[in-house]
């Protein structure tokens, strides 16, 4: 299954595994983008954030955006994510159009298709971690399937601390409460920014594993932001970015491969400073 | 520091703005009731001065009658004749004078068959004078017949009667048609001087209709010679008459006017109470913002410190921004409060009816002063305790998280018992009307004291509230969650929730009041009236007001098919044994029935002429028994000596002696005033309403009422008074809805990073409203409900203090659920600007905030 995962890169439409989603297979495209450009400002103070970026991310596959400090990966996250707008091209989710979308059709955006795993004050601190991995179906008023539920715990390995708050649980506990969050909905695709930039290596290791299960084994989408050689050679694709363009994707990473091209790309980065 | 200081003041504009908002309400209605005040005494100093501005001394004759001028009915009694005139004209100095015949008592019948002016400002009748300079004639000449009368400007507009026609004018005779032969106004182009209405008839008409005394005066007015001063002259005068009243112009202008300031004065202090309680109200809404201030800034507060600033200099930085906002919203308040002074004198005046000469407004140093140290004084006292605390952040605090988790309430509550014990026990010893202070200083102060208690006890009380509407919210998320914020900060919640408590509590108190007040009244009707029809009086103010009925109707109205016992009282201020007593003269075997007279002693029975029934408390009070003898003075005949015949107990009916009509000849009105009929069968009591109306058809002052209609008039009183009470309480409730407003804008801004996230997993703007609005109706709910509480005591504890019979203790359930479901809307409307500015969040700045 583990190589299966790793070619899955090439033809990411199998397969036995998306069972438990929602979205047929005949659509293989979770989320894309076509030539959106991101621009801040205006006159002296414009910054473009993206230049005419296109990327495609495949269903079932967990990709990793890299690239220098500034570079644009949140930008294009959040713009991806429907939380931002793009200041020109376009932005689907699945089937769904999100660029142009109004606020009612972002919120039903976000309740049925996207998943969000922020780097951190991920969970709300007036609900027990049971509650907060519950919040976007309650909020959406769907019913919780228990069997998905005990597994996504099982999974996480949270099953004595749901009934503890946020102020309760150790930051990596925290962040696994999120990604249970984001899981349990099956989103079409779930977005994370820096999820293990605030975690030690061996918390930020576990919620990277359960991440990267979560793909091979229930088919899920995750698109993350990384700074982390490491924690970007958990995913099955590296896609990096410099001064707001795509300049370079890699498949199927170890960590010395995103090393050696994150230098690549610091140093001309550098000099253009 | 302190420019650093001021910066920091400005940043927090929003929630600055709004404590303003309750210090500029609070000095608003304050600096209004000073200037409405002031410019209404103006407007009466004004009237006085103009009135008497051509006045160089007056003569009006000692009022020596029993009630002297404070008795309301009657015709005038202290005269002056020719004699006197004749005396004042010979004294050395006297250039001139006029006599003059004035009474309250000429009421024109409009074309609606009703009297002109009504209950309103007094409807005076005067002697014409050619040479009066206060009265100019517009329109026609003066009367010259005894049929003749020139009315005034403004009673010709209200009554729609003009130039040529005939009007009916009541005076000590019924109504009798006069022919309007002339209109006039008064200095500076006035229909009339104060809204009062005017009727001029030739002097002996006025002599015989309004004094029914020919040949006598009310007042003379003297016009010194060059060259002799007022006071010389007023002297001089008095010599000659050393038992008459004599004074200048300007002292009786002095009087006159220093007997309506009382009554201003009284108006003045309701008004700057009602103004007080809302600055208290406030000073919660004050302390909220400062200790949210404080809380947020600790980290910039500790920062200074780390950097050496004393705690001093972090104390006085908070206090001079308590100081500075205080003054500036003081300053802003007394702004609004001079126009709210403008507007509410006009509704005053409009309210009786009056139109003083006074344009602008009268702005007092004092009221300035008080407004601005009252308004700076409030924020300032708010601002202490957080102050204190802000100055106890220790540098360390710098580095920690800003939000300290909450301290426990033990000590909080702790104090809150004690000072609530402490409120309890000061309405208890004023129930019993225990100790050395006022009843109502006693009860006023253990009123607040409970206030303070309790809201030092709220954030506990929160607590299983909280948790209780969380578990009643289950089923909606938005619901919850408001619910479950709510609880996140039970002293805020609880301090929101305590400033509104104020005016919920006073509103359901004096609910408890008004609604004891008219099951008390129906009560006493019910018991102690036995009557099913009765016939009212509209009493005109004023000496020389004679409305009322001819007393020989108590037979007709006893003779009346199917009535079994008719009583029409007549009533006036007696001497009774060198004791001023109001007394009623009447059927007294018909009141006995109709009133359901106990005797205590004697016989209460049929009266003689030559006997009287005493009331209990008379009869204690001037040492009376049956068979005692008392001198009774009325005001126009000789004294004469009654006999005690039995001594009843007072009851809600009637609670003063009774004589025989026969001895009430000497009574300042020939009139009785009200009338009772007892109906044997209630089938007949249409029929018999029937004839008392044609009886009193062509009286406009009479009217015939049935039980039901009298409990209803006095209960629409009632509830007018609750009226009053419950808008000036309003400004107390707007200030606390303030503060929830507030309370909440600082949630939604403490809470953005929270609102981002729910925004971002999927809660729609309008969810994020609904968990908003459900958060701030917990918390006015929470208030009304200590509100109602406390409220409820302190209506019981009111109406067991007065122990009045007229009070029967009874709480309206019906008002207090009202209280409830305002209280539901008042928080639906503070959640609407949070839950705008919530759910309006841009989702991904949110999730991104620091
Ligand atoms: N709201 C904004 N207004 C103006 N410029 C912005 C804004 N947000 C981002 N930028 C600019 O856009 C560019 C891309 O920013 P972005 O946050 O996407 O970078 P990043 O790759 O996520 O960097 P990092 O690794 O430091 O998080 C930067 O130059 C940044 O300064
Ligand atoms: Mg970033």
């Amino acid at each position: 299954m583990e190589a299966a995962g790793r070619t899955v890169l090439v033809r990411p439409d199998h397969d036995l595994f998306t069972r438990g989603n929602q979205v047929t297979a005949s659509d293989p495209v979770a989320a894309r983008a076509d030539d959106v450009w991101k621009v801040y400002g205006s006159g002296e103070a414009e910054v473009i954030a993206l230049r005419g970026v296109s990327v495609t991310f495949q269903r079932g596959v967990f990709t990793a955006i890299m690239g220098p400090s500034g570079s644009g990966k949140s930008t294009l996250m959040h713009c991806l994510a429907g939380l931002d707008s793009v200041t020109r091209g376009e932005v689907h989710i699945g089937e769904t159009r999100v660029t142009g979308l109004g606020d009612a059709g972002l919120t039903k955006l976000r309740r049925d298709k996207v998943g969000f795993i922020f780097q951190q004050f991920n969970l709300l601190p007036t609900l027990s971690a049971k509650e907060n991995i519950l919040l976007p179906l309650s909020i959406a008023g769907r019913k919780p399937d228990d069997a998905w539920f005990d597994t996504v715990i099982k999974t996480v390995a949270l099953q004595d601390r749901l009934g503890h708050r946020p102020a309760q649980l150790s930051g990596g506990q925290q962040q696994r409460v999120a990604c249970a969050r984001a899981l349990v909905a099956r989103p079409e695709v779930i977005f994370a920014d820096e999820p293990t930039g605030n975690l030690d290596s061996k918390s930020g290791a576990d919620v990277l594993g359960f991440l990267r299960d979560s793909v091979k084994t229930y088919g899920q989408t995750i698109v993350m932001v990384t700074h982390d050689p490491v924690a970007a050679s958990y995913a099955d694709r590296v896609i990096f970015l410099a001064d707001g363009a795509v300049v370079d994707e890699l498949h199927s990473p170890t960590p010395d491969m995103v090393l050696d091209r994150m230098k690549k790309l610091d140093a001309p980065a550098e000099v253009t400073r | 520091m302190f420019r650093s200081m001021l910066r920091g003041l400005l940043t927090h504009k929003l929630r600055l703005a709004l404590s303003a908002l309750a210090v500029i309400l609070g000095t608003m209605f304050m600096s209004g009731a000073f200037v409405a005040g002031d410019t209404f005494a103006q407007g009466f100093t004004a009237l006085f001065s103009t009135v008497n501005r051509d006045i160089d001394v007056e003569v009006t004759a000692q009022d020596t009658t029993p009630g002297g001028q404070n008795a309301q009915l009657g015709t005038p009694t202290a005269l002056l004749d020719q004699q006197d005139v004749d005396t004042v004209q010979k004294v050395d100095g006297v250039a001139k004078v006029t006599p003059g015949v004035y009474s309250a008592g000429a009421r024109l019948i409009g074309t609606d068959g009703k009297v002109v002016g009504g209950n309103g400002p007094p409807q005076q009748g005067i002697a014409w004078q050619n040479d009066d300079p206060l009265i100019q004639l517009r329109q026609g000449r003066p009367p010259q017949a005894a049929n003749e009368i020139a009315i005034n400007q403004g009673l010709s507009t209200d009554s729609g009667f003009g130039l040529g026609q005939t009007a009916d004018v009541i005076t000590l005779e019924p109504p009798t048609p006069y022919t309007i032969v002339g209109i006039f106004g008064f200095p500076g182009d006035r229909p009339s001087l104060a809204g009062e209405t005017t009727v001029a008839f030739t002097l002996p008409q006025a002599q015989r209709v309004l004094l029914n005394a020919p040949g006598k005066f009310t007042s003379l007015d003297v016009t010194a010679a060059a060259g002799v001063s007022n006071d010389t002259l007023r002297d001089r005068i008095a010599a000659a008459l050393p038992d008459d009243v004599v004074r200048t112009g300007a002292q009786v202008a002095q009087e006159q006017q220093s007997a309506t300031s009382s009554f201003v004065n009284i108006l003045k202090t309701g008004l700057v109470v009602f103004a007080l309680i809302g600055m208290f109200t406030g000073a919660f809404l004050i302390f909220n913002t400062f200790s949210m201030l404080v809380a947020q800034r600790t980290r910039e507060l500790a920062l200074y410190r780390s950097f050496g600033a004393s705690r001093g200099q972090v104390n006085r930085s908070v206090l001079l921004e308590s100081v500075l906002l205080g003054l500036a919203a003081s300053i802003v308040g007394l702004g609004l409060g001079i126009l709210v002074g403008y507007i509410l004198n006009k509704a005053l005046q409009s309210f009786i009816d009056a139109s003083l000469p006074v344009s602008g407004v009268v702005v007092r140093a004092y009221a300035v002063l008080t407004t601005l140290a009252v308004g700076t004084a409030f924020t300032v006292v708010a601002a202490l305790i957080p102050a204190l605390r802000a100055s106890r952040v220790p540098p360390i605090a710098a580095m920690r998280d800003a939000v300290t988790p909450d301290k426990p309430l033990t000590r909080l509550t702790i104090a809150g018992a004690v000072i609530l014990a402490g409120g309890g026990l000061l309405l208890g010893l004023g129930v019993a009307h225990v100790g050395d202070l006022p009843t109502w200083l006693t009860l006023g102060i253990g009123a607040a004291l409970c206030f303070l208690g309790v809201a030092l006890l709220a954030p506990i009380i929160s607590r299983p509230l909280t948790t209780a509407a969380g578990k009643a919210f289950a089923w909606s998320v938005p619901g919850r969650l408001g619910a479950r914020n709510t609880g996140r900060n039970p002293r805020r919640t609880a301090v929101t929730a305590a400033a509104l408590m104020i005016g919920v509590a006073l509103a359901t108190g004096a609910g408890v009041f008004a609604q004891s007040a008219k099951a008390g009244i129906s009560n006493a009707f019910e018991r102690d009236v036995n009557a099913q029809l009765a016939v009212t009086t509209s009493f005109s103010q004023g000496p020389g007001a004679n409305a009322g009925f001819p007393p020989e109707l108590e037979q007709t109205m006893a003779a009346l098919p199917g009535v079994s016992a008719a009583v029409a009282l007549r009533t006036d201020t007696v001497n009774l044994n060198g004791s001023d007593r109001f007394v009623l003269a009447g059927d007294a075997q018909a009141a006995s029935t109709i009133f359901n007279l106990k005797q205590v002693a004697g016989n209460v029975r049929e009266l003689n002429p030559g006997e009287m029934l005493v009331d209990q408390d008379t009869a204690d009070a001037l040492h009376l028994g049956v068979g005692n003898q008392v001198t009774m003075r009325t005001a126009r005949a000789t004294p004469v000596t009654l006999d005690v015949v039995g001594i009843f107990k007072p009851n809600q009916a009637i609670s003063s002696s009774l004589i025989s009509s026969a001895d009430a000849g000497g009574f300042r009105s020939p009139f009785a005033q009200q009338g009772f009929v007892q109906v044997a069968n209630d089938s007949q009591v249409p029929q018999v309403r029937a004839e008392l109306d044609r009886l009193f058809a062509n009286n406009p002052e009479v009217t015939v009422n049935d039980q039901s209609q009298l409990i209803d008039q006095a209960n629409n009183f009632v509830d007018i008074l609750l009226g009053i009470v419950n808008t000036l309480l309003a400004l107390t409730i707007i200030v606390a809805v303030l503060g929830v407003v507030n309370t909440l804008l600082l949630s939604v801004f403490e809470r953005t990073r929270e609102l981002g996230l729910i925004r971002a997993v999927g809660m729609s703007r309008a969810q994020v409203g609904r968990m908003i609005t459900v958060e701030s109706v917990l918390i006015s709910v929470f208030g009304a409900l200590l509100g109602i509480v406390i409220g409820v005591g302190l209506g019981v504890a009111i109406v067991a203090a007065l122990g009045d019979e007229f009070l029967s203790l009874t709480v309206p359930w019906g008002y207090l659920l009202i209280t409830l479901a305002l209280a539901i809307v008042a928080g639906a409307i503070a959640a609407v600007l949070p839950a705008i500015r919530a759910a309006r969040l841009n989702v991904l700045q949110a999730i991104a905030y620091e």
